[in-house]
């Protein structure tokens, strides 16, 4: 029998996974800009056989408290030209971009995924998102989001609504190779847990540690078989960061190197946009301004407060608390170690059922992709756990699923 | 430098949307010497124009590429993204003209201004890119933009950036006019009034008579032509035969579309004009 295949998309918003990453040597921060770069990247990630490229996306301005980072790598370009840009130069990959239902119409989403669809000759994808990030709505005339029940709600019709408006356009022709974009979710809570189970064919997570991740895959394949879906159809993809070395040593001190690029000011202004509080003008030798956090922040004050409330109990200074912080980016995954030990470590989660594939998020970029591209794919091809080419052309061939499916919304 | 004589087309087939369609179109219109290609045009909406301005952007060196954004049916905050992107991809030879069939009076003119507000939000020498020293940006040239207008209320900037036009072309077509004074192309029709623009291009068929044409844009009287496509394929070869001398000399021109047709650089009250610079050897 054919051993567990691992899927693997790449994560490339952005300058890598790592605050500090864009001042590595081997990050091209100017290359963001430019189409040489996402030409580059795209083909790299072909060459690896990755399933796809994901784009995420903010609608909000970088910082917190009307600031704007200085020392913070932030385009956050469109993601849907970005991927139609590199549909042009690749054959294969599968492109993913994540947008809002809770910002656009179902009739503006299906018009841009439809027109995807159509011209990357059905490799498009769609990660959908309600945004949850209140600095978001004055940007659309608005004070506050929507209440998180009213945006699942609306995503649910907007969903619904743009698969028929698909489905007008694939008999309107020229057909949509797909029928319509893989459908993609990645939402944490209960509410977004089920919304993903009713309607996504790949989810996209957050798993620190095999356990984690064995936990989100079995409730997700039972919410996707109580909602009557075959949980064989939904791909289950935890993030995935890495560095590597020739030796554990050699990479545990790559990593060291990274994160020691960041000085106090970059790591309190991740801080700061994370905790929706401008904290830049406090001594970062001083305790951490825990009431002033509590007063001024936009985001929910219990989250907040369950962040911040033992570190200032314990006395760490702010400048410490957020070079922590800024350690453990967004709860993913971050492997340090050699190669071969990468490749064991994804065969590991694959075959306990922890995954069904990892999302990659290079830790500085190109670099980071080109190392993973050149030497763990490789280990994973040899050990036949990773395609050599892919079975067609479109991603849902890519992915194993059925190659044109209905939604379940 | 001497005033160009400026060749624009526009498509509006559904097939133009599958790249075995595309890919040749879009290398004709290269080879036909046309400065600018519209997607999509007034009355017809065969495609979404800005994933296929993005999908062209690789596919061409020279090419202007102007969407068509129906003001009925978008957003200015997604319009100005996807516009500052996809003028990074071609850098600088990005363009759009609204549409305002379908939306209510005054849409498409505030989604004009919106999105030039989110554009000027950015000076043009913000990004900074120095590893040593760890300054990404410099914040003091970002500001709020706080547009208001009867439709559209956008606090900005568009968290992207400003593209390399300062603002990719707006065009305007004297079919279906929106009240815009500064507008930098205008379709005119023979009779019809004109909009105020820049540059006036003249719609014609392909068969119209290119030395009177000649004549004409030598009198000033326009700055170029403007022709409707219905079968692109067919049609891209002969207009390069047939205006080939108009355009001769400047087929192979690179750089901004703005320093190419002799457009204006945009202003800005605030901030440093012109197009977003990228800081090199960072």
């Amino acid at each position: 029998m054919m051993e567990k295949q691992i899927h693997l998309w790449a994560f490339l918003q952005g300058i890598g996974f790592f605050p500090s990453g864009w001042m590595h040597e081997r990050a091209r921060p100017e290359g963001v800009f430019s189409m040489d770069y996402y030409a580059r990247v795209a083909r790299l990630a072909e060459q690896g056989c990755f399933d796809a490229i994901v784009f995420g996306d903010q609608l909000q301005s970088r910082g917190a408290g009307g600031r704007t980072p200085e020392r913070m790598a932030m385009p956050t370009l469109d993601p849907v030209s970005l991927l139609a840009a590199m549909a042009a130069v690749t054959d294969h990959v599968g492109l993913v971009a994540t947008v809002s239902t809770s910002y656009n119409t179902a009739e503006m989403l299906a018009e841009r995924f439809g027109a995807m669809e159509r011209i990357s000759g059905g490799r498009a994808g769609w990660n959908i998102v309600t945004t949850a990030h209140p600095a978001t709505a004055p940007n659309f005339g608005e004070d506050d989001l929507p209440p998180k029940d009213e945006r699942y709600r609306r995503a649910k019709e907007v969903v619904a609504k743009a698969c028929e408006l698909w489905a007008a356009m694939d008999r309107e022709g020229p057909m949509l190779p797909q029928g319509r974009p893989v459908l993609v979710q990645a939402g944490q809570s209960p509410d977004g847990r089920d919304f993903a189970a009713r309607t996504a064919e790949a989810i996209f997570c957050p798993a620190a540690n095999i356990e984690a991740g064995i936990d989100f895959r079995n409730d997700l394949r039972s919410r996707v078989a109580d909602v009557g879906r075959n949980p064989d159809g939904v791909r289950i993809m935890p993030g995935l960061s890495c560095v590597l070395g020739g030796s554990e040593e050699e990479a545990r001190a790559a990593h060291t190197a990274i994160l020691d690029l960041a000085d106090d000011a970059l790591a309190i202004e991740y801080l700061s946009e994370s905790l929706g509080c401008d904290l830049t003008a406090f001594d970062p030798l001083g305790m951490i301004p825990v009431e002033t956090i509590l007063d001024q922040t936009i985001l929910p004050r219990a989250d907040i407060a369950r962040a911040v409330t033992p570190a200032q109990e314990k006395g760490t200074p702010l400048g410490a608390f957020a070079a922590n912080f800024m350690r453990h980016p967004r709860g993913h995954n971050v492997f340090l170690g050699t190669p071969e030990q990468m490749a064991d470590m994804m065969i590991e989660w694959r075959d306990a059922g922890a995954c069904d594939g990892f999302t990659l998020q290079p830790s500085y970029m190109p670099g980071g992709l080109e190392d993973f591209v050149e030497q763990v794919v490789p280990i994973l091809q040899k050990r036949g756990r990773l395609r050599t080419e892919y079975p067609g052309t479109t991603l849902r061939e890519t992915l194993g699923l059925s190659a044109r499916e209905a939604v379940t919304a | 430098m001497t005033r160009p004589f400026i060749l624009s087309a526009s498509i509006a087939e559904a097939t133009f949307a599958v790249p075995e369609t595309a890919a040749p179109i879009l290398q004709a219109a290269e080879a036909a010497g046309l400065d600018l290609l519209v997607m999509g045009r007034s009355g017809e909406r065969p495609f979404d124009a800005q994933v296929l301005l993005a999908w062209a952007a690789p596919m061409t060196t020279r090419l202007g590429l102007v969407a068509t954004v129906p003001a009925s049916n978008a957003h200015p905050f997604h319009v100005a993204r996807a516009l500052s992107a996809i003028d990074f991809l071609t850098a600088g030879r990005t363009g759009w003209s609204v549409i305002p069939e379908g939306a209510e009076d005054g849409m498409a003119e505030d989604m004009v201004g919106a999105a030039r507000a989110l554009w000027d939000g950015w000076g043009s020498d913000t990004l900074i890119l120095d590893k040593a020293s760890g300054r990404y940006l410099d914040a003091a040239k970002v500001h709020a933009s706080n547009y208001e207008g009867p439709f559209f209320k956008v606090a900005g900037p568009v968290n992207a950036m400003r593209p390399p036009l300062g603002h990719p072309l707006l065009v305007v077509d004297g079919d279906d006019p929106i009240a815009i004074s500064d507008a930098d192309l205008a379709l005119i029709d023979e009779d019809g009034a004109a909009p105020t623009a820049t540059k006036r291009l003249l719609k014609v068929s392909p068969d119209a008579d290119v030395a009177s044409l000649i004549t004409r844009f030598e009198a000033g009287e326009i700055d170029g032509v403007h022709l409707t496509l219905t079968n692109a394929a067919a049609q891209l070869p002969e207009i390069g035969a047939r205006f080939t001398s108009l355009v001769e000399g400047r087929a192979h021109e690179a750089g901004d579309l703005r320093r190419r047709l002799g457009l204006p650089i945009p202003q800005t009250a605030s901030n440093q004009p012109g197009g977003a610079v990228i800081p090199e050897n960072a």
